[in-house]
């Protein structure tokens, strides 16, 4: 699994950048059903963030059913997760397409990123509140 | 004892200056307690006062719930130090230090020192002022460390360092932390690396506190709003509870607390568009307290 790179001051939070990051590697079958995560200690040595951002983001995919803590041996991609690897397959020449074209709007990667965050945002800004998790 | 640390309506002045104006603050065991602000800001004074270099002159200063100054040895015993410059005896050897900092600490572990000097590549025989800037801060951190101390404060330990140091200074905060109960000060203007590691953040802005809080907590609350307007504005508009409004002519940044503003609303009061409605970075509250 290739180490997430995590940007500190960005609008998200530390430990969703870290769900984020996982849940994708899931997807493209990185990790793979079954197979362990990082102990925290050592997720949070490796990429130098407070343990507790760490167990934040292993509660969350959690309670999402995407792991499981075992108690004693650690944290485990649930087997019931299947790559979602055909998804993201169709998903990245979309992406790939939409980059191209504001890159020849002469955009740069800060612009496009900006662009990408707003309407990511104004989206979710419009849809209806999710219901709390306990 | 669940409060490392308790300091209560701290003042102190040197000369004309008050250097720390009625600060109070707590910092718990197990947490990571950033300690932000400008140079002058009164971070290292209150730092000084934990480890019992100056005596509190008005309210309190507890730390293990012992008063530093009247119980040095036992508060400093538990505490670990790494300042900007270490002030390590030039003339010895990297192995003769330790063996000097092994004499003061009774839980001196020296299997995890030389853990930490193979780790570090540091020279056993190497004279301290034979060593660069970064192998001078690595020593000063296995000193702070090797004891595995229940408190360590970091005091700019990353100021003029390269980026491999500075990782080594993170790792040491990481390690320190998920160590069952011990609790770590990390003070720096490197307001990146104090957000990917704190719990908890104080900011200190000439000598008064200006925040003290959970780092998610601060990052939740304060939000960036960029408004544009039709026309240049000759002052800054008038937006009721923002913390700070700054810009030119038809583009002003408000940094506000979310919860109590909303930004679309607030901006077709003043007649304008919200362009961005983003959350703030550190760096953006930081600056705007310390203009507020």
């Amino acid at each position: 699994m290739a180490a997430p790179r995590l940007n500190p001051s960005s609008g998200t939070p530390l430990y969703l950048q870290l769900v984020e990051h996982l849940k994708h590697s899931i997807a493209t079958g990185a990790i793979r059903a079954g197979e362990q995560l990082p102990s925290v200690r050592k997720m949070a040595e490796d990429l130098l963030i407070n343990p507790n951002t760490v167990v934040r983001a292993y509660r969350d995919l959690e309670s999402e059913g995407i792991v499981e803590l075992r108690h004693g041996s650690g944290v485990f991609i649930r087997e019931s997760v299947s790559a979602r690897t055909d998804l993201m397959k169709k998903a990245e020449p979309v992406i790939r397409s939409a980059v191209d074209r504001l890159e020849a709007l002469d955009l740069d990667e800060d612009d496009i990123r900006r662009l990408m965050e707003n309407e990511l945002a104004l989206r979710r800004a419009a849809r209806p509140r999710r219901k709390q998790r306990a | 004892m669940r409060d490392v640390v308790a300091v209560t309506n701290l003042s102190r002045r040197f000369g004309a200056n008050a250097a720390l104006r009625d600060v109070s603050l707590t910092v718990s065991r197990g947490c990571v307690f950033g300690l932000v602000g400008e140079n002058g800001a009164g971070k290292s004074t209150l730092i000084k006062h934990l480890l019992g270099l100056w005596r509190a002159e008005t309210g309190a200063v507890k730390v293990f719930g012992l008063d530093p100054v009247s119980e040095p040895t036992a508060v400093l015993a538990r505490i670990g130090y790494l300042s900007e410059q270490p002030d390590l005896p030039g003339w010895m050897r990297v192995d003769e230090l330790l063996r000097y900092m092994q004499a003061f600490y009774q839980r001196w572990d020296t299997t995890y020192a030389e853990q930490l000097l193979e780790q570090f590549g540091l020279n056993l025989g190497a004279r301290i002022k034979t060593l660069s800037k970064g192998q001078h801060a690595r020593l000063g951190l296995i000193a702070a460390e090797a004891h595995r101390p229940d408190l360590l404060i970091l005091d700019e330990p990353s100021s003029g360092l390269d980026p491999i140091v500075r990782r080594d200074i993170l790792e040491a905060v990481i390690r320190t932390i998920t160590d069952e109960g011990r609790t770590v000060i990390f003070s720096s203007h490197l307001l990146d690396e104090v957000e990917r590691v704190s719990d908890h953040v104080a900011m200190l802005h000439k000598g008064t506190l200006k925040l003290c809080a959970p780092l998610d907590d601060i990052k939740a609350k304060h939000r960036r709003m960029l408004l544009r307007f039709e026309r240049a504005q000759a002052a800054p508009p008038d937006v009721p509870g923002a913390i700070r409004v700054d810009g030119a002519g038809r583009e002003w940044t408000v940094i506000c607390d979310a919860r109590r503003m909303h930004g679309a609303a607030m901006a077709r009061h003043l007649g304008a568009s919200l362009v961005e409605d983003c959350p703030a970075s550190l760096d953006e509250i930081f600056v705007a307290h310390a203009m507020s």
